[in-house]
């Protein structure tokens, strides 16, 4: 899809999404669609660091569930939610840095292992330290609106398109993608590898130490040691493959269609979902590695030139 | 360089080896398989770091550099086995060295710059391949073409002909002589030693990790230190380049 036509689908898209509570006053679905905007966020800034960079950052529930843990802690106590979940943003990227300096001499596999067990200490630290529920005060149970949060995660999933589209033409998103193809030929070609990964380590935590306040601010109560689950690292995983990984349009693609698949198969299956995302995980990465966004440029492809196989 | 040593485990790789290079001079480097070249290339990059002994680029002494540091300064290399970008077009492989090496160009002009250095290795009309669409020699000029543009003031070649056929020798060849017209100065590690002779003012001869002999091609052919090294000994015989 051309920059322009892009751009204008997106904004036809942004507008659709923004009318969607003036229109219809129905909570699941604004909760359907918070949850695929909160997914887009989450897979989006996943993409900054996989996608672009490189690295497999398996830990990347540790920073959405600092941003919860924070952004809760502070809202609750009377802050307001957006310097809340600023703060929220903050220590995550803090955090983010002081992992990123050691973890980043880690490289392929290990990097992977050693960010999933970071991420697994803290859910467990998490876990022990605060173990009780954390539930809002009535007064603010009272005065909840769903629409506020609706629109918090549409303006947040928005955010992080932009930036991953924004980052995706320009002088850093290319050194990132030739961190990504070759760290040594890299630095090689003058591009400061460490400096560059903790620069998209610092974006994709930014944004995903917001999503968990959007997280924070949107549930009334929950386990503080939830968000720090790795179920949030390997949705975001597998919505980006299934997307695409390392496209713009990849994890938008993805979430809507994982988000989707996921709620109907639960409703059926329960945890049996898991399995089948699973197989089509492995199925994508043998087959499609492009996932949806390349199957759609095949099909285009086909149907312009009818007939022939490209 | 001087006295620049480097040694694994117990093994000297690289032994007190000292030389310069001048502004716009080509100078090959020879040697058996194990003397130690490509760990000089790594020194002088920064994808080692020396044990002893000083590298300095104008003044400046670069030993120890990281990388990308070293490429900011002035100096480029290719890849003994080419290490493209594979992801990326070769337009893209080429605006990297552009954007973060020595140059630093602004974007738009970099495009500029890449298509420009994609013509002068060869590559025109072939700017939006990806490497995998490009043949050996394709993919040796795209490399050159990603370390030209950043602008280094010393390019390193890691035998640039290795795995060439004859005519593509031949090519390789003159696209040495055209980067050397544009006054790159250029360190080459070359297995193919006729070539090396045909292209180079001086050659330096590593054996063992020390540099036992460095001088005008025919000199160095007719160094016996240097014909015992590749020959094992057989001193009477020895070969013209």
């Amino acid at each position: 899809m051309s920059g322009r036509r892009s751009r204008a689908v997106g904004l036809a898209a942004a507008i659709a999404l923004a009318a969607v509570p003036l229109v219809v006053r129905r909570d699941d679905v604004l909760n359907f669609l918070f949850l695929v905007l909160l997914s887009v966020t989450l897979a989006e800034s996943w993409n900054i660091v996989a996608g672009y960079a490189g690295q497999v950052n398996l830990g990347h529930a540790a920073f959405f569930g600092l941003g919860a843990l924070t952004t809760r802690a502070l809202w609750v106590a009377g802050a307001p939610v957006l310097a809340a979940m600023v703060a929220g943003a903050a220590v995550a990227v803090v955090f983010a840095l002081l992992v990123g300096a050691a973890a980043f001499r880690l490289r392929g596999a290990y990097f992977a292992i050693g960010t999933l067990a970071l991420g697994e200490i803290l859910r467990i630290t998490v876990g022990n330290v605060r173990a009780e529920i954390s539930t809002l005060p009535a007064a603010t149970i009272a005065g909840y609106r769903l629409a506020h949060r609706y629109y918090l995660a549409l303006a947040l999933a928005a955010v992080s398109v932009v930036v991953v589209a924004a980052l995706g033409g320009s002088r850093l998103g290319l050194g990132m993608r030739a961190i990504r193809e070759d760290e040594e030929a890299a630095e090689a070609s003058g591009v400061g590898a460490l400096r560059l990964k903790l620069l998209a380590l610092s974006l994709s935590t930014a944004l995903a130490g917001l999503a968990g306040g959007l997280f924070a601010y949107y549930h009334i109560s929950y386990y503080p040691a939830h968000p720090f689950s790795p179920t949030w690292t390997f949705d975001s995983l597998l919505i980006t493959f299934i997307g695409g990984v390392g496209t713009v349009h990849g994890p938008l693609l993805g979430a809507v269609f994982y988000v989707f698949l996921k709620e109907f198969l639960a409703i059926r299956w329960v945890d049996f979902h898991l399995l089948i995302f699973g197989a089509l995980f492995v199925a994508i990465v043998l087959l499609l590695p492009g996932g949806l966004v390349e199957a759609a440029a095949r099909l285009r492809a086909l149907t312009r030139r009818p007939g022939q196989a490209c | 360089m001087e006295r620049v040593s480097k040694a694994f485990g117990g093994v000297r790789a690289v032994s007190e080896v000292s030389f310069a290079v001048a502004d716009g001079e080509l100078i090959g480097v020879m040697g058996p398989n194990g003397s130690g070249k490509t760990t000089l290339f790594n020194l002088i990059t920064g994808a080692l770091v020396p044990d002893g002994g000083s590298i300095r680029l104008r003044d400046r002494d670069i030993a120890g550099w990281a990388p990308h540091r070293v490429c900011a300064e002035g100096i480029a290399r290719t890849f003994q086995l080419v290490r493209p970008f594979a992801g990326l077009s070769a337009l893209d492989n080429v605006r990297v060295g552009r954007l973060y090496g020595r140059a630093r160009g602004e974007a738009r002009a970099a495009a500029a710059e890449a298509e420009r250095l994609l013509t002068l290795v060869g590559l025109e009309g072939k700017a939006h391949r990806l490497p995998a669409q490009l043949t050996l020699i394709d993919k040796k000029r795209l490399e050159l073409a990603r370390a030209l543009a950043t602008s280094p003031r010393l390019l390193l070649l890691d035998e640039f002909m290795a795995g060439l056929n004859p005519a593509e020798t031949e090519s390789a060849m003159a696209l040495i002589r055209r980067l050397q017209g544009e006054g790159v100065t250029l360190l080459m590690v070359e297995h193919i030693v006729w070539a090396l002779m045909d292209l180079s003012r001086r050659i330096i001869v590593l054996s063992a990790g020390e540099k036992i002999a460095e001088g005008p091609p025919d000199a160095i052919a007719a160094d016996p230190t240097v014909i015992e090294v590749y020959l094992g000994g057989a001193g009477g015989s020895a070969r013209r380049a």
